[in-house]
């Protein structure tokens, strides 16, 4: 290693970051001692390196070199002495770097600072009773968060960065002594093998970390709450975080995460299963309610009760379009006001309202272009799909495909299309987990945290369906 | 890599495939030749089907590891195996026909009323296809988390159906030549359980699990000749008119709470029954063409499959009377060699192969200290299991969770 100029050495070093216009570098002349500082202004917090740095070397009486610098100066701060190859890597990570002109040895001081929001309650997950806490953008935090539940020696963070550009950190997070060592390195081995430019969300790395990527289906649980993560991780599943990101990972996965909520944890057991039964019937009226209506309207009105018969006869007597283009056509507009109403800002949103239901929906039916019975069945459908929000993208297309399918295969085709979504579901295995578990296979044990869920003093064993090295919960 | 199914799996396979071709069809034809007896004909051809599921037992333990197809090779010959594999894969290529036709052709007239046909093949064909290239395991547990749903069902129309019961038919007054005649012609609708031989490998079964699985057997046995007691009770004289009993079981019930005509629950059974039988049978037929065909791999069969039976429909037959008058003819004949015929070589492969482990273990005995070398080829020889991991083995096994990989483990194969 040889001694510094740094002049020289601050040169190239902005060289390498392109002159970019937040880099910083300040010199400061003590004695005969020549001390160099280089930052990046958007990363560091200048105000505490005026005063912790800049300042007290400035006013130290004595010889200035990098023991002094390290010791005595820059008390307590995150002071490292680093290489010549990692100057850079820790200028990114908000670091200010301390040379001494003649001397070989390096400082790196971490004084980074951006702004973060503090945690709150996430919106795509709100609770009744139980923590309001959830994740932030701040991949420290959301270890904090992590930590503070479980404090345990065997909670693992291991670490690694991902992405050319963006050089993102992730944290595999497992339970040692629960979490099975195979999906653990298999995480880890599948996020080193992302050779990817950038990684802006944890979204991102989902798709490298799915058995089927092309697949419809969501295969990596997620969620924005650390007691969800926590109570999984107890469970045995492995969280990936990721910097930048408040939705933190979780596998394996399994179907049934769709329809457990943390609030099912913290009231009754009893209420915990209706709640349970009623999103199981909103995922299936969701899915199906618009295809079987279709189905019995266009193939098997001889099924359908007397009254009811003569209700949608009468109501789609005289429409412009065919029963299967009412729907269609109801439910794309449906989808419209929904999509308006996420990106509208929020004060349009009574006015989208009043011109979605009011205007579009009652004129319509009074003109004569849509009917009541359409308009309900296809608003049903819309508002059964969040009883599962998690889903709400897959149901969505798999609507669309049952609408078409029973418009046009009946009621045989619906049947057809559910075994043979059940079927593909089946040969879906997330991390060697059944994706169906604990119902198919069946798995008896877990079927206390199924459907219908069982007091937590029952809950005695971690679930079978998912590897992992610790079967004993409860004593 | 094991890729097995658990017993309770295999004993929800054993209902599916007893269930469909039977509830349809066969009680009003049976009724025509000997009237109410049909009852008695149906139960002589189950207990036949059960001493097959018996063979296969007695074949699955004399051969814990082994495929069918390595079996009768070592037994029989490479030829002889190959023609009972293309008898069976013809057995099964008609037998998914049969089912085809019978409840889409309900489905047809009682429903649909128009132009169907294309429209079913449309939407039965992607679905069994996919079914069977997912794999036994994958297409096993999507059985079993519908077993339920489609045996409750089944049993809702029987109970609906019990609110039409009236008295009981006379019974025991067919002759036995009619009786015999009767047998023998229907003889193609049973004989479901040979689709066990082709996955013989691929069950895990224990001795101790016999009495299991014989218990779904006799649950699915039971169901169906509960239904054909029940519909000869409702229609009696007139059951030669009515061809589709589950359904027609139904029609004459009263609306309940004006809810609609409450067929659509035979009709839902109906579907969901003839399309799992056909999954397991189109997956006869294509380990069977693999077996033939050892370098075809399982997508090239489920093309020929394909292929066959959209030819067997429009050029063949194409018309559901053919299709019934093939049943009573030569099909019998078909199902006489597919079924109770290789059941009965079944069986006695299962005895050959305890004689010559007596012979063996004779000899072993005789040279005492001796190192017995173990061959591959050799079928007798006990095969030393690779290490397990016991965690998983234990806990999961027996509920037929194999956490090994994912679940197209034949398209994977392939």
């Amino acid at each position: 290693m040889s001694t510094f100029i740094i002049q020289d050495k601050i040169d190239e070093l902005k060289k390498i970051l392109h002159q970019s216009s937040d880099v910083s570098s300040r010199v400061l002349e003590k004695g005969q001692a020549k001390i160099g500082f280089f930052y990046l202004k958007s990363m560091t917090d200048q105000e505490l390196f005026s005063m912790a740095i800049y300042e007290a070397a400035k006013n130290y009486d004595g010889k200035v070199d990098i023991e002094t610098l390290e010791n005595q100066i820059i008390q307590g701060n995150d002071v490292k002495k680093i290489k010549e190859k990692e100057i850079v890597e820790n200028v990114l990570k908000g670091g200010v770097i301390i040379f001494v002109e003649g001397e070989e040895e390096i400082l790196s001081v971490d004084l980074l600072k951006f702004p973060t929001r503090t945690p709150s309650e996430p919106p795509t997950s709100p609770v009744i009773q139980g923590p309001r806490e959830g994740f932030v953008e701040d991949l420290k935090t959301n270890v904090t968060l992590l930590r503070r539940r479980l404090m345990s020696k065997d909670l693992v963070f291991k670490s690694l960065n991902v992405g050319k550009y963006s050089n993102t950190q992730i944290m595999v997070s497992y339970i040692d002594g629960i979490a099975d060592k195979k999906i653990v390195d298999q995480v880890i081995s599948k996020l080193k093998k992302i050779d990817i430019g950038g990684v802006v969300d944890s979204f991102y790395i989902l798709t490298f970390l799915e058995r089927r990527p092309d697949s419809l289906f969501k295969q990596i649980g997620n969620t924005e709450k650390p007691d969800i993560v926590a109570a999984k991780m107890l469970e045995g599943r492995v969280a990936i975080i990721v910097d930048n990101s408040p939705i933190v990972l979780t596998v394996p996965f399994i179907l049934l995460e769709e329809m457990q909520s943390s609030n099912d944890y913290y009231t009754n057991h009893h209420y915990s299963s209706f709640v349970r039964v009623i999103r199981l019937l909103g995922l299936l009226v969701a899915i199906m309610l618009p295809g079987i209506y279709l189905a019995l309207e266009l193939h098997h009105y001889n099924i359908l009760p007397l009254n009811f018969l003569i209700t949608i006869a009468d109501t789609t007597q005289g429409l412009p379009f065919t029963p299967f283009f009412e729907i269609l056509f109801i439910f794309i507009l449906f989808q419209m006001l929904y999509e308006v109403s996420l990106r509208l800002p929020s004060y349009l949103g009574l006015a989208t309202s009043v011109v979605g239901a009011l205007i579009l929906g009652d004129t319509g039916v009074k003109a004569g272009l849509i009917s009541p019975p359409g308009v309900i069945v296809v608003a049903l459908a819309k508002i059964a799909l969040y009883t599962i929000p998690e889903q709400s993208a897959q149901i969505s297309v798999l609507q669309v495909l049952f609408i078409i399918i029973g418009g046009s295969l009946g009621l045989a085709g619906i049947v057809c299309a559910f075994i043979y979504f059940v079927n593909y579901l089946n040969g879906l295995d997330s991390f060697d987990t059944p994706y169906l578990a604990p119902y198919s296979p069946r798995v008896t044990n877990d079927l206390k945290d199924g459907i219908f869920i069982s007091p937590i003093t029952e809950l005695k064993t971690r679930p079978r369906s998912i590897k992992n090295k610790n079967k004993v919960r409860l004593k | 890599m094991k890729r097995s199914i658990s017993v309770r799996q295999t004993g929800m396979l054993c209902v599916m495939m007893i269930l469909a071709n039977k509830i349809l069809l066969l009680p009003s034809l049976l009724y025509k030749t000997v009237k109410t007896d049909g009852v008695f004909v149906v139960m002589a051809l189950f207990l036949v089907d059960l001493l097959v599921l018996g063979a296969f037992l007695k074949l699955k333990f004399a051969y814990p590891d082994k495929k069918l197809k390595e079996i009768l090779d070592c037994h029989v010959g490479t030829i002889l195996t190959k023609i009972i594999f293309a008898v069976l894969m013809t057995f099964f290529i008609f037998k998914v026909f049969l089912t085809y036709s019978i409840a889409f052709m309900y489905l047809k007239q009682q429903v649909y009323q128009n132009e169907f046909t294309l429209l079913a093949i449309v939407c039965v064909l992607p679905v069994i296809n996919h079914a069977v290239l997912s794999g036994l395991r994958t297409f096993s547990r999507t059985i079993e988390l519908f077993y339920y749903i489609v045996v409750g069902l089944f049993m809702l129309c029987l109970l609906i159906a019990l609110g039409s019961f009236k008295q009981n038919p006379a019974y025991f007054i067919a002759m036995p030549g009619d009786f015999a005649m009767a047998i023998i012609k229907n003889i193609f609708s049973f004989g479901d359980y040979v689709f066990l031989f082709l996955v013989i490998d691929k069950i895990e079964i224990e001795k101790k699990d016999v009495k299991r699985l014989f218990k779904y057997a006799l649950f699915g046995i039971a169901l169906v000749i509960s239904l054909f007691f029940i519909y000869y009770s409702i229609y009696k004289t007139t059951a030669f008119m009515h061809n589709y009993a589950i359904a027609d079981i139904l029609t004459i019930t009263v609306e309940f709470n004006a809810i609609g005509r409450l067929d659509i629950v035979a009709m839902v059974t109906i579907m969901m029954l003839s399309l799992f039988q056909m999954e397991i049978f189109h997956y006869g037929f294509c380990e069977c063409f693999v077996g033939i065909f050892s370098k075809l791999n399982k997508i090239f069969a489920v093309v020929v499959f394909d292929v066959m039976f959209l030819m067997i429909y429009f050029i063949l037959i194409g018309q559901y009377e053919t299709m019934v008058l093939y049943e009573q003819t030569w099909l019998p004949y078909l199902g006489l060699v597919a079924d109770y015929v290789f059941g009965i070589l079944c069986f006695t492969l299962s005895y050959l192969s305890k004689e010559k482990n007596k012979i063996k273990k004779n000899k072993r005995d005789g040279y005492e200290g001796d190192h017995v070398i173990e061959s591959q080829g050799d079928m007798l020889v006990t095969e030393v299991e690779e290490p397990v991991e016991k965690e998983d083995l234990e806990t999961l096994a027996e509920q037929g969770l194999n956490l090994q990989g994912g679940g197209n483990e034949d398209s994977q194969n392939a």
